[in-house]
């Protein structure tokens, strides 16, 4: 337990260090200068170069990234090239509204998708099973920003009932949420059905019925234990797709959350604020990653309790 | 040598018609029709897009600019109208549908490539190079590659088509790689790829001949669903300003710059995500049709029972039977094939008698037990016939009276005990579940009749058990909570579909005698059904033999057993291994097979394979013939002399 634990860690920091020394290289090895960018054209040479010492771009590639590093480990992001705010800073005020953006869509699509996936696996092929099929292949067909920016256009600028972009309230959920839900719940909805109706015909769902356990207890409890476990994992492998959408719904509403921070910091090149941005995002995967293996540890005993 | 392998090859799967099936398959799904009209027109006009389009996508007419599409008030130069700089839309879109393919496709055909060498290098080398594969895959599926791409993707000042289909292209090595490499491994077991090795075939050839085939039944959806995702990221980086540099034609930048002038001109922002979508849409349909065909797994159905209709019979039955099973036959239908599973059984079991029955699998047995507590899987359903259980037709009561009766009246228990309870419940909640809802519960206790009910099973430590979940316990004692739940409820009949075939020979006895046991103490009928006829010789008092569908013989335990009337029963019992024969005694394996339930040829079932058969057996079905008293067999060596001139 303590050892397999242990793995679980290293392999952690592992991803977390692969993620940003990759990012860190990169980032210097193909973008222009910083301080030259920073600076209008024709700026004299001598400004340049004390915008370099400033910056720290004046040192070799690998005494940044020493520096780097063992600032990372002391908690220091360093500091914006834009102004003087601490990277740290920035991160820690953006990621709550990422985070919230995030989980009340993964919870309300998840809740979707038991529904609905429970809903259409009682009659295959039946026609609410048929709309639900519909549904989710027209939703997987959905680019997530071009959803957005329709659900823009209809329900803010035509219906004035949100806000188009920033957050200013909860209102300002209701549409990056819906976006969201939407492009994220097919494939869920697509596995619950599936998985239910595999659980469905089981044979102890059989011998169940056998021993009159009630329908709607077979299907509720029964079927509905086995059958939500596959959406655990789930959940945990589209984590990455989640990423993406709260990057390209923040892009669009102006949501001031982790995904709009590394946009602006990439479209201005500031470094330490990319880096910073990518660290945590890196970070919260991995460790959102976990919390959903302990969920699915506590939801079946076969994985909590250990066999004999 | 060679003749070896050719024999090898002929047992292997066809393969060569599967693209054919595939294809027709697909043929019958109209949705999948639909996608891939779709789909061909998409690749049409990405091909032909320099041909098709009136326009330049990049040639600027500021004088244009803004032009609405022809429905919406605009002129049929335009006919979706332009965008901003003048340029036309309908032109760039078809420009766009040829850079979003180009991507998305070499993309996909990148991560496939590798896919599709590293899960064959994991599966057939194993060892060392698949553990290595594998935990790279499962580091790479932990890893936010989308944080990566948008990181390298913003850094790079001058993005062309390579750039893309490398970065979307290689994270997609891991799931090709996953599943090809479970089909090798589960391709290298089957039999006849080990004696294809056996006589010799190169590894390559192996690789070829076998493991390759296989494969190609699944990577062609992976990649059609991987290419509608490709689509999808490709556009969704380009609308980030990610994607290829204006002024390239792409759906996604289109949409991005199309949303500066949303108020203006709606249909620019609209378009290219209806592009994307309708392209998305007809890919997944293809591709959802293909899985669908090349697995069938998912089209089983759920269990819905359906009552019989039409005419019912005279009612039957002797006073004393419990149950009295008359003409039952059952079918399932599958697509253009009928199953008959049982035809035209007739049997009795009586108040607290052991009625033991035996035939191998596919003899229609668990289906007879199956129909009698009305449990049938999909499809199948009772064709005729009545299931008379204490006066009552089980065939055709409502289902709220049919529930009413199984766990209470009649119980069952199966063949895997393990797989009979819900594997992420405790035992203590499935006793509960169902002494909850006992008659007898009295003082309301449900934890005392729980362990009530285990200890009459001869269970020592209920209380352990019952905090237990099943994957803990032995298949025995797995079975013992079975029998302890169905005994709880007291009921007049029980089922046991092979109750200890799962179980090793100690436990096996064991078992049997507890259910022996408990079933002589409450009074219980029990329907014992097994393909091993000694293990009812003794514990039953009647014993119906099944052969194909239909009773071979019935009668006595002891008579069946000492005095078998028909030639089956004869060859079960001398298949039997005995410790009251000299061991020089050569057990006797019945030869043949069982016929193909669906062709049921006229005559005998059995006459293939019987010793004795007669030229009436080819001809003519045989009915129950009497051997003695309370003593049926089916079989024309017992036919009185003029029946036989009469058929």
């Amino acid at each position: 337990m303590a050892r397999a634990f242990l793995v679980r860690l290293g392999q952690m920091v592992l991803v977390v260090w692969a993620v940003v020394t990759i990012v860190f290289f990169i980032l210097r090895l193909t973008t222009g200068d910083p301080a030259r960018l920073m600076n209008a054209p024709g700026t004299p040479e001598e400004v340049i170069t004390r915008t370099r010492e400033r910056l720290g771009t004046d040192k070799p590639l690998l005494a940044q990234y020493g520096d780097y590093l063992v600032d990372m480990v002391q908690g220091d992001l360093g500091t914006s090239f834009r102004g003087a705010t601490p990277v740290a800073d920035a991160v820690v005020a953006a990621l709550p509204n990422t985070l919230m953006l995030a989980g009340i869509a993964v919870v309300l699509a998840a809740a979707l998708a038991l529904l609905l996936g429970s809903l259409a696996a009682r009659r295959p092929n039946g026609l609410l099973d048929r709309a639900v099929l519909a549904f989710v292949a027209l939703a997987q067909a959905t680019p997530a920003f071009w959803l957005a920016v329709i659900l823009v256009l209809f329900f803010s600028l035509r219906l004035r009932w949100f806000p188009a972009i920033d957050l200013t309230g909860p209102k300002s959920f209701v549409l990056p949420v819906a976006t969201l839900v939407i492009t994220l719940s097919p494939v869920l909805i697509r596995t619950v059905r599936q998985s239910f109706i595999e659980t469905m015909g089981e044979d102890f769902i059989r011998a169940a019925r056998a021993r009159r356990v009630p329908e709607h207890r077979l299907f509720l409890v029964h079927g509905l234990k086995v059958a939500a476990l596959p959406l655990v994992t789930l959940i945990g492998l589209q984590l990455g797709f989640l990423l993406a959408g709260a990057v390209v719904v923040e892009a669009i509403f102006n949501w001031p959350g982790i995904g709009k921070l590394i946009l602006d910091a990439l479209a201005s090149r500031d470094f330490p604020m990319i880096q910073g941005g990518v660290l945590v995002a890196a970070v919260a995967f991995v460790l959102l990653n976990l919390i959903v293996d302990q969920v699915y540890g506590v939801l079946d005993p076969r994985v909590r309790v250990g066999p004999r | 040598m060679t003749d070896a392998i050719s024999v090898v090859e002929e047992a292997a799967p066809r393969q060569e018609a599967a693209g054919v099936r595939a294809m027709r398959g697909l043929a019958r799904r109209p949705t999948a029709v639909l996608g891939a009209i779709g789909v061909a027109v998409i690749l049409v006009a990405a091909v032909f897009a320099p041909i098709i389009a009136s326009f330049e996508p990049s040639s600027q007419d500021l004088a244009q600019s803004l032009r609405p599409p022809v429905w919406d008030g605009g002129d049929v130069d335009h006919l979706l109208g332009t965008d901003a700089l003048g340029r036309d839309v309908a032109s760039r879109l078809l420009f766009g549908a040829r850079n979003s393919l180009m991507i998305s496709l070499g993309a996909m055909l990148l991560g496939s490539l590798l896919g599709l060498a590293t899960g064959l290098a994991a599966g057939f080398f194993g060892g060392r190079v698949d553990s290595l594969l594998m935990r790279l895959g499962d580091i790479q599926l932990a890893f936010p590659f989308i944080l990566l791409a948008i990181a390298i993707l913003g850094t790079l000042a001058d993005r062309n088509v390579g750039h893309m289909i490398l970065v979307l292209g290689i994270p997609g090595w891991i799931v090709y790689a996953r599943v090809v490499r479970s089909r090798v491994l589960s391709e290298k077991e089957k039999e006849y790829v080990l004696a294809a090795r056996s006589v010799g075939a190169s590894g390559m050839r192996r690789l070829r001949r076998y493991v390759l085939p296989s494969v190609w039944q699944v990577v062609p959806v992976i990649a059609l669903l991987d290419v509608g995702f490709l689509i999808i990221t490709e556009s969704t980086l380009s609308f980030l300003g990610l994607g290829l540099p204006p002024p390239a034609a792409s759906w996604g930048l289109m949409l991005a710059e199309g949303r500066k002038n949303m108020l203006i001109s709606p249909w620019l922002s609209i378009l290219p995500g209806l592009a994307i979508l309708v392209t998305v849409l007809s890919i997944n349909l293809v591709g959802d049709g293909l899985a669908d065909v090349l697995d069938p797994r998912l089209r089983k159905g759920t269990f819905r029972r359906r009552l019989l209709r039409g005419p019912v019979p005279q009612p039957v039955g002797a006073e004393r039977a419990l149950l009295s099973v008359r003409d039952l036959s059952v079918e399932f239908p599958m697509g253009r094939r009928v199953i008959k599973a049982v035809r035209h059984v007739d049997f009795d079991v009586r108040r607290g008698e052991t009625l033991g029955v035996v035939g191998e699998s596919g003899s229609g047995k668990s289906v007879t037990a199956l129909s009698i507590i009305q449990l049938l899987d999909a499809p199948g359903r009772v064709t005729s016939g009545q299931i008379i259980f204490d006066g009552r037709d089980l065939a055709r009561i409502p289902d709220r009276e049919i529930r009413e009766m199984r766990g209470s009246r009649i119980g069952m228990i199966f063949q895997n005990p393990a797989a009979s309870l819900n594997p992420v419940l405790s035992i203590g909640h499935q006793m509960a579940e169902a002494m909850t809802r006992l008659d007898s519960l009295e003082d309301g206790d449900v934890g005392a009749a729980s362990r009530r009910a285990l200890r009459s099973v001869g269970i020592g430590d209920p209380e352990r058990i019952l905090r237990q979940y099943p994957f803990q316990l032995s298949g025995g004692m797995n079975q013992r909570v079975m029998i302890a739940i169905a005994m709880a409820a007291k009921p007049d009949l029980l089922i046991a579909d092979e109750p200890t075939t799962a179980l090793d020979v100690t436990t096996q006895a064991q078992i049997l005698d507890e259910l022996r046991e408990i079933t002589t103490r409450q009074d219980t009928s029990l329907i014992l059904i097994t393909h091993d006829i000694a293990l009812v010789a003794e514990r039953a008092d009647t014993i119906l033999v099944m052969y194909a569908g239909q009773v071979a013989e019935c009668g006595p335990a002891s008579r069946v057993v000492s005095e078998p009337g028909h030639p089956y029963t004869r060859a079960l019992l001398d298949s039997v291994p005995r410790a009251d024969i000299e061991s020089g005694v050569k057990l006797q394996a019945i030869s043949g097979e069982l016929p193909d339930p669906a062709t049921v040829p006229p005559g005998c079932p059995f006459a293939p394979r019987c010793p004795e058969v007669m030229e009436i057996c080819q001809r003519v079905n045989p009915p129950s013939f009497t051997v003695a008293a309370d003593h049926w067999a089916a079989c024309h060596l017992w036919a009185p002399q003029e029946a036989e001139v009469s058929a």
